[in-house]
């Protein structure tokens, strides 16, 4: 298996449902090796993506590729792709150990590759319940469990933190390191960025049906660059001097004795406080809010051509 | 598709309906086989003396009447249980060519009618022969025509059974098909075959065109030859199932 295997390619992706764009043009790629949030608020289109990306939903123009191929055209598509779509669609008189041997034969596996995936995902001792009985929590390790039962080279994983409590979610992102680090294509879908954010290396964020943002996650925070508070007796000085340095008077803001300023580094603040003697109370450097970062992204603010331009980076 | 089958099976027998549904389609035969020959003495009987040969496949058709309408159910709730379960993501997921999914569903509901029939045929044989024996009527499980009439009973539970498939597949929705199907079944078909005037048309509905085929000859209505009956039932089959699986291959599993 080369990586190209693996590769999600989303190329001009569109469908409307009657009046609705739910997806607008959509492109981006996945690669193999790595996580990848696919996020977007609520309505974004997401599901109605990745739903066309496994031949559910019929796309009007686009196409959407796993490994160069339709996933219609896959052959054996359970043991290249993983997906959970919907955490809550089983049978309920069906223990979970009869779904999962269900599709261990329709797929041709060992009946025991159940046992061993309810194992994985920890439900061995729940298996022989109907799914009825199971909290929305244990439904989601099913259905990751019905995904990973080809041990595929590809996940697809439409908010599968979805009713995890906090130890199910760790439990659930130390999962999907791992089969990242083996090489696989993992794409998680969210709506909220905190969500995955411990999780994912690169984003693909949606809004409307469209791309605005795809990258590493990393070059996410840089959007708007560090940013650092600083306290001073004599902000109006400390303020004329980063002006003259060449910081765009938008980026600072000024609360009391406080200064806010964004794209500059806490050393250059303290530096240029020192030069221009000015006594610095308190100087922090923030972390970055890659939440109002993804927020600013998907709000219809995000037309902004500074952001937009950026889409399909 | 010998896997999707098997899995189709396993789907089916995963739960227990299938086997509340037989007993039920075994104990409607046994009721039906039962009151007929309890009243064959009955100068007013409503049914055709048992010593002659329409009379004793009337008697065997019960089983085909009684297991043809539990079978279509159970076929229709098999289907469209994967949507409302929302399983028929997973399983869309599993095999992308739908086609071959209903294709599965098709064959596996079919043997099951098969399997529905010979239980029921088995049902109405232990209740005749010893009962018809001690009333001293001739049986022969080989004459009377009466092997056409098993065979073709056979034959109605299974194509009850994709008709079930095929409008599950159509409508989707549980509750609207299995409705539909027992309405249609029992009130609609019920009313128009007692029009008498109607009788040239509605011979060529499914129940009568079952009717001809497993060779009842209960009411005075005009059936068709049992293998025009066949043709009837099996065409209807195969423009239900075939219009099912045109449009589950092109609709939007959302």
């Amino acid at each position: 298996m080369t990586d190209q295997d693996g590769r999600i390619v989303v190329s001009g992706l569109t469908k409307t449902f009657g009046t609705v764009k739910a997806v607008d043009g959509l492109t981006f790629t996945v690669q193999p090796g790595s996580i990848t949030g696919f996020l977007g608020p609520n309505g974004a289109g997401k599901t109605t993506t990745l739903r066309m990306l496994l031949g559910l939903v019929r796309p009007d123009a686009g196409t959407a590729t796993i490994g160069g191929r339709a996933y219609t055209d896959l052959p054996a598509p359970g043991d290249r792709v993983g997906a959970v779509l919907e955490a809550t669609a089983f049978h309920p008189a069906r223990t979970g150990r009869a779904h999962l041997r269900i599709y261990c034969t329709i797929n041709g596996y060992p009946r025991t590759r159940a046992d061993e995936v309810l194992e994985l995902v920890g439900l061995a001792g729940a298996g022989r319940r109907a799914v009825r009985g199971y909290s929305l929590g244990m439904r989601q390790r099913l259905a990751l469990a019905t995904a990973l039962l080809g041990d595929p080279k590809v996940l697809v994983l439409d908010e599968p933190a979805n009713g995890l409590d906090p130890e199910g979610i760790a439990w659930m992102r130390r999962l999907l390191r791992d089969l990242a680090a083996q090489g696989r294509t993992v794409l998680v879908s969210s709506h909220v960025l905190s969500e995955v954010q411990q999780l994912v290396d690169h984003v693909v964020i949606i809004n409307r049906g469209r791309c605005v943002r795809q990258g590493p996650l990393t070059a996410l925070s840089d959007l708007h660059g560090p940013i650092v508070s600083v306290r001073t007796p004599d902000p109006g000085r400390l303020h004329a001097a980063l002006i003259r340095t060449g910081i765009d008077e938008g980026r600072i803001t000024r609360t009391g004795d406080q200064l806010r300023v964004t794209g500059i580094q806490a050393d250059d603040v303290g530096q240029l406080a020192f030069i221009e003697q000015v006594p610095v109370l308190w100087l922090a450097a923030e972390q970055s809010d890659l939440e109002q970062v993804f927020f600013a992204l998907t709000t219809d603010n995000s037309r902004q051509p500074a952001l937009t331009a950026t889409a399909g980076a | 598709m010998r896997r999707l089958i098997a899995g189709e099976f396993q789907k089916l027998f995963a739960t227990r309906l299938w086997l509340w549904l037989l007993l039920g389609s075994m104990a409607i035969t046994a009721l039906y086989a039962s009151l007929q020959i309890a009243f064959s003495d009955d100068p007013d009987t409503w049914t055709l003396p048992l010593s002659t040969a329409d009379g004793q496949q009337t008697l065997f058709a019960a089983a085909a009447s009684a297991a043809s309408p539990l079978v279509a159910v159970l076929a229709a709730i098999g289907i469209t249980g994967e949507y409302r379960h929302r399983t028929a993501t997973t399983t869309f997921l599993a095999t992308p060519h739908r086609d071959r999914v209903i294709a599965a569903k098709l064959i596996t509901y079919g043997l099951t009618g098969i399997g529905y029939a010979l239980a029921c045929t088995a049902v109405v044989t232990a209740i005749a022969v010893p009962w018809l024996s001690a009333k001293n009527v001739d049986l022969s499980l080989a004459g009377n025509g009466l092997p056409a009439t098993m065979a073709g009973g056979i034959a109605a539970v299974a194509l009850y059974a994709l008709i079930g498939v095929g409008l599950g597949a159509l409508l989707r929705e549980q509750v609207a098909t299995v409705v539909g199907l027992l309405i249609y079944l029992f009130v609609i078909e019920a009313i128009l075959t007692n029009i008498r005037a109607l009788d040239a048309w509605t011979r060529y509905l499914p129940g009568p065109a079952d009717n001809a085929l497993t060779g009842i000859t209960l009411t005075n209505q005009d059936y068709l030859r049992p293998w025009q009956g066949g043709l009837i039932l099996t065409t209807y089959c195969v423009a239900i199932a075939a219009a099912g699986t045109y449009l589950a291959n092109r609709r939007d599993v959302a």
